[in-house]
């Protein structure tokens, strides 16, 4: 790239980490706004979980990974809505099984796997620093797919996620709605695995999400306001890993929970949070 | 098909239930329960807790499959029917916000999706829609309003306002006054008349408190696994059972159907 950015983004690999970042980090938490406000928050640990799985597969058939991660994940996210859908497992449980099985599938098939680059380690906790171009253009493509879908379809994704019951009697596709929220957040996990690694991509999803709740009054407005706190950690975590020679993945995740640790204080501390009228059901 | 009983006047039947019977495993809920709304009627659905009532909402929005019988609704079978936008469902106040803040108007809008697709973007007729759903509840003030911050009341009229919005031919809501402050009670009921008097939309009202809206009822069935009173309300007032806004004798007649 060489383009002339300042400290600590002037070398290549650097803008291309914050290229990689700043997409993860805008678009992880455009789809972890609808599994949260499905209290589906730690589906995105568990899809992280199957990817794992899929990695291991991949570096054990020696194909580049990223696909074999896209297979598991995206089968493992339609598997789970059919399991919630079909009452067969709770929401959590369901999440529960793909959870450790998918755990379990990668300590096996990773112990199976010997090649050269068989490592397992920079996916489970990112290797931003070592993308390249077309890692990026990966990234890059994943990220528009999930932009063009929410936007085509996020109206939809909120009827269905407030209340998928009159979804249902309304007509909506809820089934095909619930099938696309799925995939969605698949295809985030699996563009954000690079950057932060499969056991923190759920981060990147929520962390700003739980911040922005605090912060926004409409759905709109915390969609956008938690992409901007996704981006900022993005670029504030790179710059204090390169500064405090630090893990980046882990650093831009420790930055998100700041921020929400920072939010939360100052809303409890001026009081401005929930004064909730005679009558409320208390959320 | 049981022909509508308002003054001998056949009217075109948009909900009917035909000889519906359900059970979970042994335990019988519903007993051959038939019954119709017709075009332009406001019918109550009342009876004690455990009658089935839900089950029987349930099963003629095509949530639920009947064991036996069969419902149609405009005609169709509720699986089947195209236009599902002509029916707008109101359900039990407990799902308008969740961990993420949402907007009165942003909830409000959801009910507009089915009727326009809900791939394009809201025109000027979708907001018109909004705009007017929002008025006839009164909420017009507090469209900007997370609906977190709401009372319980107001976050009911939310859920009717989404069933407004699409303008529907056939209104059915679930318990929706249970635990609501007068005031919005009161709002509630002009909002209901002004869709069946003024839009000449069906409304089934499921509940077992009519509250403020006992003076308007065309019919009211009354249910305990079968069809016990089909009626219009001064039939049920022949009986002895009155339906106002304070009265006790409906819930407690209700109890006493044993």
């Amino acid at each position: 790239m060489g383009l002339p950015l300042p400290w600590p983004f002037d070398r290549d690999y650097m803008q291309l980490a914050l290229a990689a970042g700043l997409v993860v980090g805008a678009c992880g938490p455009l789809i972890g706004a609808f599994l949260v406000q499905r209290r589906l928050a730690l589906m995105g640990d568990g899809l992280g979980h199957l990817a794992f799985a899929g990695i291991a597969a991949g570096l054990l058939l020696a194909v580049w990974p990223v696909w074999t991660a896209m297979i598991a994940a995206v089968g493992g996210a339609i598997a789970i809505e059919w399991l919630r859908s079909r009452g067969r497992a709770s929401g959590d449980l369901a999440l529960a099984l793909f959870f450790y099985g998918g755990l379990a599938g990668g300590a096996v098939l990773s112990s199976r796997a010997t090649g050269a680059d068989a490592n397992v380690v920079p996916w489970l906790f990112g290797s931003i620093l070592t993308v390249e171009p077309g890692d990026v253009w990966t990234v890059v493509a994943l990220g528009g797919f999930v932009v063009a879908s929410v936007a085509l379809a996020g109206r939809a994704l909120l009827a269905v996620v407030l209340d998928e019951e009159a979804a249902r009697v309304a007509g909506l596709p809820v089934d095909v709605l619930n099938a696309l929220l799925a995939v969605l957040a698949s295809v985030t996990i699996v563009a954000a695995m690079r950057v932060v690694g499969v056991l923190l991509v759920a981060a990147l999803m929520v962390l700003p999400v739980a911040s922005a709740r605090l912060l926004a009054r409409s759905f709109r407005t915390t969609l956008l306001a938690a992409s901007a706190i996704g981006a900022g950690s993005v670029v504030a975590g790179l710059w204090l890993a390169r500064r405090f020679a630090l893990a980046p993945g882990g650093t831009i995740v420790l930055v998100a929970a700041a921020v929400f640790a920072v939010v939360a204080s100052a809303r409890t501390g001026s009081g401005a949070h929930s004064p909730a009228p005679p009558g409320t059901t208390g959320r | 098909m049981q022909a509508a009983p308002t003054g001998g006047r056949a009217i075109d039947q948009v909900l009917t239930a035909d000889a519906v019977s359900f059970a979970y495993g042994a335990h019988p809920v519903l007993d051959r329960v038939t019954l119709g709304v017709g075009s332009g009627e406001f019918v109550a659905l009342v009876g004690p807790n455990g009658s089935g009532k839900s089950t029987l909402l349930r099963i003629m929005l095509g949530l639920l499959r009947p064991a036996s019988g069969s419902v149609r609704i405009f005609g169709e079978s509720p699986r089947h029917l195209e236009e599902r936008w002509r029916v707008g469902y109101v359900p039990q106040r407990s799902s308008a916000a969740g961990d993420v803040p949402v907007t009165v108007e942003e909830v409000v809008a959801t009910g507009r999706l089915a009727r326009r697709g809900w791939w394009r973007r809201p025109g000027p007729a979708d907001r018109a829609a909004v705009d007017h759903a929002l008025s006839a509840v009164a909420l017009s003030d507090l469209r900007h309003h997370p609906v977190r911050a709401l009372s319980g009341g107001q976050e009911q009229r939310v859920l009717i306002a989404r069933a407004l919005a699409g303008d529907p031919e056939l209104l059915v809501l679930d318990e929706p006054v249970a635990g609501v402050d007068a005031e919005s009670q009161r709002l509630f009921r002009d909002s209901l008349v002004h869709l069946v008097r003024e839009h000449r939309a069906a409304v089934l009202l499921v509940s077992h408190e009519l509250g403020a809206v006992a003076d308007d009822l065309d019919r009211i069935v009354v249910l305990r696994h079968r069809v016990v009173f089909d009626g219009p309300p001064s039939e049920l007032a022949r009986r002895g059972v009155s339906l106002g806004v304070h009265a006790e004798d409906l819930p407690l007649w209700l109890e006493g159907l044993r």
